[in-house]
C-alpha cells in the first residue's frame, strides 16, 4: 500500500478508476487519524477538526468542487469511489455543510465578491456552516417555513425559529431559507441568505436525540440583522436554488453500506445467540442477505448512469426508501433474537462493536431524514408512476 | 361465572386501575419517570414501598399469606396501568418473588417485601431468552431487573430432582450491572453459596408457574405502553398540519393507524383471555398455551406499534424530549423479558399443535 504514490490534488481526475481507488486508500493510509475510525457518533468541531484541517492541508477538502475555487474538480463516479472508500475505512463526517451545501451554492449561484468572501473561508475551516431550512411547521413541506426577512434599509431583519440545525452549536455561520414575500406561492416568496452566528438575537439550543447525542439544535432568530449583500442569488428564488442544489448526492442515501454493516453485526449476533444454524433464522436471514444484494444490483444500475454523465430522476427515491426499510428490518431481526440483551444501553460483553439497541434506535431516523420516505414514495407514486392526484 | 360474579370482577378490575392512578395519573407527564432514568437504582423505593402498602405486591396471594387474594386479571389490569405510565418501578419480579417465596411457606423476607420495604428478586436466569430454570448451583444468574435496588436474591439450586430454594442477601454478594435503553438496570450475579440460607426444599412446581404469571403481566405492561404512544400518535396526526392539511386526513396515514389499531386490539383480547383463563383455573399446556399467546402478540406487537408511532411523528419523534421515544426504549427492554416472541411462539405450537376448528 504504501507504494502508491499520491499525486497532487490537481491530477487525481485524470486518474483511471481503479488507480483513483488505490490513491484513495492510499491517502487514507496515510492520513487518516486511526482514533477517529468508525465513531460510534456524529463527531463534534472539537473532535473532528483535526481530520478537516488535515484534508485542507492536503487539499483534498473539496472533491466536488471545481478546481478553481480550491477543489479536486472530480466527476460524480470518482466522488462515489471516494465515499465507497471513506465509508469502508470508517471516515467520520466532518462539519460539512459549507463544503458539501454551501459552497456548491455560492459556486453557482454567488457573485465574485461572495466568492472571494466565502469559499476561501470553507477551505481553511475559518467558516464552519451549519444549514437552517427546516422548521417546526415545515418539515415535509418545507415550503411552508415561516421564518421571514424583511430589508430595513441595507439589512434584512430575521425572525423565526429554525429547526435539526445539525451541529448548530459548532457553528459560526449558518445559511437560511427565509420568507422574503409572504404574499406570493409559497414557493416563489423564498430566498437565500447567509448569517453570521456571532450577530445579536440568535439563540441556539441542542436537542437530545434517542441515540442521547445532541446533534440536532433548535435556532432562533430575534430581529437579526443581516446585511442585504449577504443574499445568495436572485430574491425570492431561494427554493429553486435550494432545490437544484439536491444533485447526484441523492444516490448516497441509498448507499447499501450501512445495511451491509447492520447484516455483519447481524450474523455475529446470530452465532452468539446460537440460532445462526436455525432452519428459520437461516431462511430470514436468506431474506434480507438477498434484499441486501439485489439493492446492491439497483445500486450498481444507478451508478453507471452517472458514471455515463446522466443525470439522476425522482426514480431514485426507490434506493433511498429500499435501503432504509431494509436496514430497520436488519435491526429488527438483531432485536428479536437478541433475548435480554436488546434492552442494554452499552455494546454486548465480549463484542464491543455489538450494540444492539444502539444500532436499532439509530435505524430509526433513517426512514425520516433525507425527505422521510412517505414523501419518497409520493415522488414515486406522482413523478415516475405519474398517477393521477 | 354467573352474571353477578362477572359484574364483581368487572367492578374489580374497575377499582385496581383507579388506584393505579395514584402512583400513574392518567394524562400525567413523564417528568418523574425521565428524572430517574440512569440513576441508581432507577426507581423510587419511597414509592415501591407505597405499592407495598397498597397490597400490589403481594396481589395475587392469598389473604392468609398476607396477600390481596386478587386474580390474574387485576394484576393484568394493574400492569397495564403501570406501563401506561411507564412506571418503572420493579413489581414485576417482586410480585414473582412474593409468588416464589408463598410457595416456600412463606419464609425469609415474604412480609417486609409484601410491604416493599426491601426489594427480592429471583435469580432464576441462567442464558438469554429462556423460560427454563436448570438450577445449576455456581452458575452465574443473569439478567435481574433493577438490581441495583435488590436487598435480597432467591437462588433456585438443582438438587436431585428437586429445586431448592435459596435466600443470598445482596450486601454479601454485589451483582454487576448494566445499564437498560429505558433508564434502568439490569443486573449479574456470580452466587456464593457459602452466604446462602437454604429457604425450601422444592420450588419446582411453583417457579415456573410464577414465571409464565410473570410473562402474561409483562404483556399486559407493553400493552399499556404502545396503547398509550398509539394515543400520542393519534392525537399528533389529528393536530399536525402540512401541506395546509392535517396529516391525520392522508389515506396512506390513516391505514397504518388502522393497521395499528388491529395490533392493539389483537393483543389487548390475547391478554384479557388468558388472564380469564388463569382466573378459572387453566393448568399445564392449556395456561402455557394462553400466556405463550398473550406474550408472543405483545412482544411483536409492541415493539412494531412503536416503531410505527415515531415514524408516523416524524422528525420530533426521534428527540429525547418528546415521550414517545420513551415508550419505544420501554419496549425494547421488556419485550423479550420472560420469553421473546419466538421462544413463545414456538412454545405455543409444542403445547397446543392442533387448531380447534
Amino acid at each position: 500500500m504504501d507504494a502508491i504514490r499520491i499525486p497532487p490534488p490537481a491530477e487525481l481526475d485524470s486518474l483511471d478508476d481503479e488507480q483513483f481507488r488505490q490513491v484513495v486508500r492510499a491517502f487514507l493510509h496515510a492520513n487518516y487519524p486511526e482514533h477517529l475510525r468508525n465513531p460510534p457518533k456524529r463527531l463534534h468541531w472539537v473532535e473532528n477538526k483535526e481530520w478537516y484541517f488535515r484534508l485542507a492541508e492536503t487539499g483534498w477538502l473539496c472533491p466536488g468542487w471545481p478546481k478553481e475555487h480550491g477543489g479536486l474538480g472530480l466527476s460524480p463516479a470518482k466522488q462515489i469511489i471516494l465515499t465507497e472508500e471513506y465509508e469502508r475505512h470508517g471516515v467520520a463526517r466532518t462539519n460539512d455543510h459549507g463544503v458539501v451545501m454551501l459552497g456548491p451554492l455560492v459556486i453557482n449561484y454567488g457573485t465574485e465578491e461572495q466568492k472571494r468572501r466565502f469559499l476561501p473561508k470553507i477551505l481553511t475551516g475559518e467558516h464552519i456552516w451549519c444549514q437552517g431550512y427546516s422548521e417546526p411547521g415545515a418539515g415535509s413541506d418545507l415550503a411552508a417555513l415561516r421564518t421571514e426577512a424583511v430589508l430595513d434599509g441595507d439589512h434584512y431583519v430575521v425572525n423565526g425559529q429554525k429547526t435539526w440545525t445539525t451541529l448548530a452549536m459548532d457553528a459560526n455561520w449558518i445559511f437560511l431559507l427565509v420568507r422574503t414575500d409572504r404574499n406570493a406561492k409559497k414557493q416563489e416568496g423564498i430566498s437565500f441568505l447567509l448569517v453570521d452566528m456571532k450577530t445579536p438575537g440568535i439563540t441556539v439550543r441542542p436537542i437530545i436525540n434517542l441515540e442521547m447525542h445532541d446533534e440536532f439544535c433548535e435556532t432562533f432568530f430575534d430581529n437579526v440583522r443581516v446585511p442585504k449583500e449577504n443574499l445568495v442569488g436572485q430574491l425570492n428564488k431561494g427554493w429553486d436554488m435550494a432545490k437544484a442544489l439536491l444533485g447526484f448526492e441523492r444516490i448516497f442515501l441509498g448507499s447499501p453500506r450501512q445495511s451491509g454493516y447492520a447484516l455483519s453485526r447481524l450474523k455475529i449476533l446470530a452465532e452468539r445467540m446460537g440460532v445462526w444454524e436455525d432452519a428459520e433464522f437461516q431462511d430470514r436471514y436468506a431474506r434480507l442477505r438477498l434484499e441486501f444484494e439485489d439493492l446492491k444490483a439497483l445500486y450498481g444500475t444507478f451508478v453507471d448512469r452517472l458514471k455515463r454523465g446522466q443525470s439522476l430522476g425522482p426514480d431514485v427515491s426507490m434506493l433511498k426508501i429500499i435501503q432504509t426499510e431494509l436496514f430497520q428490518k436488519i435491526t429488527d431481526c438483531m432485536l428479536e433474537i437478541a433475548g435480554e440483551n436488546a434492552g442494554l444501553m452499552e455494546p454486548m460483553e465480549g463484542n464491543r462493536d455489538l450494540n444492539i439497541g444502539g444500532l436499532y434506535i439509530q435505524a430509526r431516523p433513517a426512514t425520516i431524514y433525507g425527505g422521510s420516505n412517505e414523501i419518497q414514495r409520493n415522488i414515486l407514486s406522482k413523478n415516475v408512476l405519474e398517477l393521477p392526484g | 361465572m354467573s352474571a353477578a360474579e362477572a359484574d364483581d370482577r368487572a367492578e374489580s378490575i374497575r377499582m385496581i386501575r383507579d388506584s393505579a392512578a395514584a402512583v400513574a395519573p392518567p394524562g400525567g407527564d413523564l417528568k418523574r419517570v425521565r428524572d430517574l432514568r440512569w440513576q441508581d437504582p432507577g426507581y423510587d423505593a419511597g414509592l415501591f414501598r407505597q405499592m407495598g402498602e397498597m397490597g400490589w405486591i403481594g396481589l395475587r396471594l392469598p389473604e392468609e399469606m398476607g396477600g390481596a387474594g386478587l386474580g390474574v386479571g387485576e394484576m393484568c389490569a394493574l400492569a397495564e396501568e403501570l406501563g401506561r405510565g411507564l412506571v418503572p418501578e420493579p413489581l414485576i419480579p417482586a410480585a414473582l418473588s412474593a409468588q416464589v417465596l408463598a410457595a416456600a411457606g412463606g419464609k425469609g423476607p415474604l412480609p417486609v417485601l409484601l410491604a416493599g420495604e426491601v426489594l427480592v428478586l429471583t435469580a432464576w436466569q441462567e442464558r438469554a431468552d429462556t423460560l427454563e430454570v436448570p438450577g445449576t448451583s455456581e452458575a452465574s444468574r443473569h439478567f435481574l431487573p433493577m438490581a441495583a435496588g435488590a436487598d435480597f436474591f432467591l437462588l433456585p439450586v438443582r438438587e436431585g430432582g428437586r429445586l431448592a430454594l435459596y435466600e443470598l442477601p445482596a450486601a454479601r454478594c454485589v451483582p454487576t450491572i448494566e445499564r437498560t435503553q429505558d433508564g434502568g438496570t439490569l443486573g449479574t450475579l456470580a452466587p456464593n453459596m457459602a452466604e446462602a440460607t437454604k429457604l425450601a426444599d422444592d420450588v419446582g412446581e411453583a417457579l415456573p408457574a410464577a414465571l409464565d404469571e410473570a410473562a402474561l403481566v409483562t404483556a399486559a405492561y407493553l400493552l399499556g405502553g404502545m396503547e398509550r404512544a398509539f394515543g400520542m400518535t393519534l392525537d399528533y396526526l389529528r393536530q399536525r398540519q402540512q401541506f395546509g392539511k392535517i396529516i391525520g386526513t392522508f389515506q396512506a396515514l390513516q391505514h397504518r393507524a388502522a393497521d395499528l389499531k388491529m395490533q392493539v386490539a389483537l393483543t389487548r383480547a390475547s391478554i384479557e383471555s388468558a388472564a380469564a383463563a388463569l382466573d378459572a383455573g387453566a393448568t399445564g399446556d392449556a395456561r402455557r398455551a394462553a400466556v405463550s399467546r398473550a406474550k408472543a402478540r405483545a412482544a411483536e406487537a409492541s415493539l412494531r406499534v412503536t416503531r410505527e408511532c415515531i415514524q408516523l411523528h416524524g422528525g420530533i419523534g426521534y428527540t429525547d424530549e418528546y415521550d414517545v421515544g420513551l415508550y419505544l426504549r420501554k419496549a425494547m427492554v421488556m419485550a423479550n423479558q420472560y420469553g421473546s416472541a419466538t421462544l413463545h411462539r414456538r412454545r405455543f405450537m409444542t403445547v397446543s399443535p392442533e387448531v380447534e376448528a
